[in-house]
């Protein structure tokens, strides 16, 4: 499959390059030891020591970590159990229902944000983690269910009808042969929506309650004060994570990749190959 | 599976009533498929339309004198919306959109189909590292792109330094900062589309098409562009729709001077306390998104957006 | 079933992550006294220096939990939505007040309870928002400057009409509160901010068209980087902006515009329903304290509301803190005008955004 030409690994290197250029910067403007960004006041640590001191910082972090765990899991339930079910299914309204399920990633986030609020206190759920995560669900949902739905596409239906000939309840097709197939897709479905619900605060700052400040909350409801290069500092140490864990990961899943090598060969890398390679 | 039926129940009350269908609805409820789409169903209907019938009622109500809705019918603000400033809102935001999504394709398209033809493990690579700037906050990263934009950044220094420019050029809050920070956040949309679409190319065409004597450009008009022409326009569709509502970007790298709908929608809500404005404008931004929606899947025969999605 | 034991493993690391992640919060220090030992805090976020509010957990034992909101509007829809309950203390804008107060979603203060009181600067008190100052206790205030780069500008500005000449095309940045922007071209036609005649406010669009080819950014955060990196020449900006800019480069010129000074109040007010008003009054007075208020103007940057404090500021910031003189004589706070000037108000500001975008 390998071309001869050069061009398109140039090519691929050269955009890649531009997407990581902004976040390079980001970098280094973290270690700025001024507060102004335009001016560059020489190396310092003093927005990590800012970082680390400030107070509410980790209970926003793990607010923010524990909402993105539970919005993407139950995204990831609810929309894969409906990408596997829709077509199946003769329930009445399906057409719509999928079509309105995929509402809030298509209309603008701060009105999402303000019908959310009235609705929830319409309803008296009480604001705090369950309101947070019913609407970063919201928006979760979408992301595994299209991606979930599209593999599903490509999925050859010959297996689950010969396990059904074999006496398969359709329980333990769905659970042994559809759901490994598609757990791919699961996969960076659940990662994308996690990185959703992570970076939302247009949305979470009409539906949090008292004690469920999240990170992006807490960044960016500056407004009065000046947005300060603390910021910088915490995305470089959420890019530094993120980057040590796939790569981890990627050292897993190269272990494992020698002992199942034929297998993950015969599938496709549909989503986050790596990071799954564990998975499977 | 016992509770499993029973959190199934509210299919019940939705598959209709009529006795005598009963039977058959009751056998659709022990059906595996049925039960597995009742969790979207009821999320839907209690988390998504709620707000959303909220959000149209809300759109035909009048805006009380200094804060609040008052309970008064009125198309006041649908007429307003007519306004010559607000229908060009509407125009300038389509124009960009347009813009961003050509230039979305022409970057992006590439991308996802030379991604396609890696190995197996590249594109694995190729996927994560995609996958990667998602991960950190999407406000920061642009403002990576003012410190490379603004006046004595990183790209004045670059090109004074090679002597091209003499003086800082005034990069930054023009409408081409805009449209490059739309395409920043946008073109993996339009990647992840392509590449799905492209990874199911059986290449074995192309190469008949070369053999049959086909230059590689004609092959590639003739068999891979159009076979990968659903995952493109996918990739249009992904990338048009969320152009209209960002309106971080044209606030950050655009200096505010670009006014799109989002922008607006933001600004009646937020600052203008105008709630009932505002909804009617998400209402017309739906709406126009449906069309699109439904224009490509009736463009592209195809009833999916394919691709990231 | 190797397949399903490495799903398993996925689902056990999000599930003990997520029940670590959920310990934290559910586990606060405080010990089982009955009386008020938090205080729900809902204001922007970085408006108190970290050591001010630790020391009033340390002294009164009570946790604080600080929560944020962007804006004033978000601030008002949340409490409508709680009845006024669940926040103790929230600070802020004047205009914001207003409704909030004649929303019937603020409690009367027990002034017996917040001895300090009396250090507040009496210029803050007696708004249009609280006439009384039965609910409200001012915190931060500001006023609307222009700050410019004597090196870059040729004329001496002095007022907001100096803004519209030629010689400053594409080099001005301004704020993106539409009233204070149309509100400057009010001034300009010698109008008051709070007008509502259409047709002056109308005017007032007409003359910021003309302004359009001047603006090069209009934008809330940040400004002042602007004004420091060289991308404009002139700002309009807030006092907290202004304090940065001035600290970060001190021969920036600072204008109280002639035409008459925009001003405007943060105040701090509890919630009708908080659930720990006894809290709250005992922050409001902790923080009344002209030490602490010296400490948290510093941090702040915005003027100093404690008369007691003033003269504790540190000399460096003392002089952007405090207020200039005669300043009582020509100043306009901005308040919230009906529905129809309102309308007019956002039609002529997104016109001139649009004239920005075309120049």
């Amino acid at each position: 499959m390998k071309k001869k030409s050069k061009l398109p690994g140039l090519y691929l290197g050269f955009i890649l390059a531009l997407m990581y250029i902004p976040i390079l910067l980001v970098i280094i403007y973290s270690f700025n030891e001024s507060r102004i960004s335009s001016v560059w006041g020489g190396w310092s640590l003093r927005w990590y020591r800012d970082l680390f001191r400030d107070r509410d910082i980790m209970e926003a972090m793990t607010n923010s970590l524990f909402l993105a765990t539970v919005s993407s899991l139950s995204a990831a339930v609810i929309g894969t159990l409906a990408a596997v079910g829709m077509p199946k299914t003769n329930l009445r309204g399906k057409g719509i229902i999928e079509y309105l399920s995929t509402l809030p990633i298509m209309i603008p986030e701060i009105i999402l944000g303000m019908v959310f609020l009235v609705y929830f206190s319409l309803i008296k759920l009480p604001f705090g983690m369950i309101t947070l995560a019913v609407a970063h669900t919201s928006f979760c949902i979408p992301y595994v269910y299209m991606l979930v739905k599209a593999r599903l596409v490509g999925i050859d239906k010959s297996y689950a009808e010969a396990a059904k000939d074999l006496g398969a309840t359709e329980w333990n097709v769905f659970w042994d042969i559809t759901l490994p197939l598609i757990l791919p897709a699961i996969t960076s479905g659940v990662l994308l929506a996690f990185a959703m619900s992570l970076d939302d605060v247009v949305i979470s700052v009409f539906v949090t309650g008292v004690n469920t400040n999240t990170l992006p909350l807490k960044i960016y409801t500056q407004l009065k004060t000046g947005v300060t290069p603390k910021i910088n500092a915490l995305c470089t140490l959420m890019f530094v994570s993120t980057m040590l864990i796939v790569i981890t990961s990627a050292w897993f899943a190269r272990k494992s990749v020698s002992r199942t090598e034929r297998r993950i060969n015969s599938e496709e890398a549909s989503g986050i190959g790596d990071s799954i390679g564990l998975v499977r | 599976m016992n509770t499993e039926i029973r959190r199934g129940s509210p299919a019940v009350l939705m598959t209709g009533g009529e006795p005598r269908k009963r039977k058959a609805s009751f056998r659709r409820l022990f059906d595996a498929a049925t039960i597995s789409v009742v969790p979207i169903y009821v999320f839907t209907l209690l988390f998504v339309v709620g707000p959303l019938v909220y959000m149209v009622v809300l759109s035909f109500l009048k805006r009380a004198e200094t804060w609040g809705v008052l309970r008064e019918f009125t198309w006041a603000n649908y007429s307003n919306i007519l306004k010559p400033v607000y229908l060009k809102t509407f125009y300038e935001s389509l124009k960009l959109a347009s813009f961003t999504t050509l230039f979305v394709a022409l970057v992006g398209y590439p991308f996802g189909y030379f991604m396609a033809r890696l190995t197996a493990v590249w594109k694995r690579r190729m996927m994560l590292l995609l996958m990667i700037p998602f991960w950190t906050s999407s406000l920061i990263r642009l403002y990576g792109w003012i410190i490379i934009f603004r006046a004595n950044g990183t790209l004045d220094n670059i090109l004074m330094g090679i002597g091209l420019t003499k003086a800082p050029l005034k990069l930054l809050y023009t409408y081409s900062a805009v449209v490059v920070g739309m395409i920043y956040a946008l073109v993996p949309f339009m990647i992840f589309a392509v590449y799905s679409s492209a990874e199911k190319l059986d290449w074995q065409l192309v190469e008949a098409a070369r053999d049959l004597g086909a230059t590689p450009w004609q092959a590639f008009i003739t068999v891979s562009f159009r076979l990968t022409l659903p995952g493109l326009l996918s990739g249009v569709v992904l990338t048009f729709i969320p152009s209209m509502g960002l309106f971080f970007i044209a606030d950050i790298l655009g200096g505010n001077k670009v006014i799109l709908v989002g922008n607006l929608i933001q600004e009646q809500l937020m600052k203008a306390r105008n709630w009932p404005f505002a909804a009617a404008l998400s209402v017309v931004l739906m709406i126009l998104t449906s069309i699109m929606i439904a224009l490509y899947r009736k463009v592209s025969g195809v009833k999916d957006l394919e691709g990231l999605v | 079933m190797k397949k399903l034991l490495g799903l398993a493993i996925v689902l056990a690391l999000f599930v003990s992550l997520a029940a670590g992640c959920q310990k934290t919060p559910e586990a606060p220090p405080a010990a089982g006294e009955p009386q008020d030992k938090e205080l729900n805090l809902f204001t922007w976020e970085g408006m108190f220096p970290e050591e001010v509010l630790a020391r009033f957990e340390e002294e009164t034992g009570i946790k604080v939990n600080y929560s944020n909101f962007d804006y004033n509007e978000t601030m008002l829809a949340k409490l409508e939505a709680s009845g006024g309950g669940d926040y103790d203390l929230v600070i802020a804008d004047d205009y914001i007040l207003e409704a909030v107060i004649a929303g019937g979603l603020a409690q009367k203060l027990d002034l017996s309870k917040i001895p300090n009181i009396e250090h507040v600067n009496p210029i803050y008190q007696g708004q249009f928002y609280d006439p009384n100052d039965e609910y409200t206790v001012p915190y931060g205030a500001g006023v609307q400057t222009i700050v410019y780069n004597p090196d870059a500008v040729q004329k001496d500005i002095t007022g907001y009409s100096d803004l519209w000449d030629p010689s400053l095309k594409d080099s001005v940045g301004t704020i993106a509160n539409y009233r204070v922007i149309n509100g400057m071209a009010l001034k300009v036609l010698g109008e008051s901010y709070n007008t509502e005649d259409l047709e002056v406010i109308e005017a007032a669009g007409q003359k910021l068209l003309e302004l359009a080819p001047n603006i090069r950014v209009i934008k809330d955060d940040n400004l002042q980087d602007d004004l420091l990196s060289g991308e404009v020449d002139v700002a309009v900006m807030y006092t907290s902006q202004v304090t940065m800019a001035k600290l970060a480069n001190p021969d920036l010129k600072v204008v109280f515009p002639t035409e008459g000074i925009g001003f405007g109040i943060m105040a701090k007010f509890i919630p009708s329903k908080a659930p720990h008003p006894d809290a709250a009054h005992k922050f409001i007075n902790f923080i009344l304290d002209p030490e602490v208020s010296a400490e948290c103007f510093e941090w702040l940057g915005y003027y100093c509301t404690n008369k007691a404090a003033d003269e504790l500021i540190n000399p460096e910031f003392r002089d952007f803190l405090t207020l200039p003189e005669g300043f009582n004589e020509d100043m306009e706070m901005i308040r919230v005008v009906g529905a129809e000037a309102e309308e007019v108000h956002t039609r002529i500001w997104t016109e001139f955004k649009a004239a920005c975008g075309q120049s």
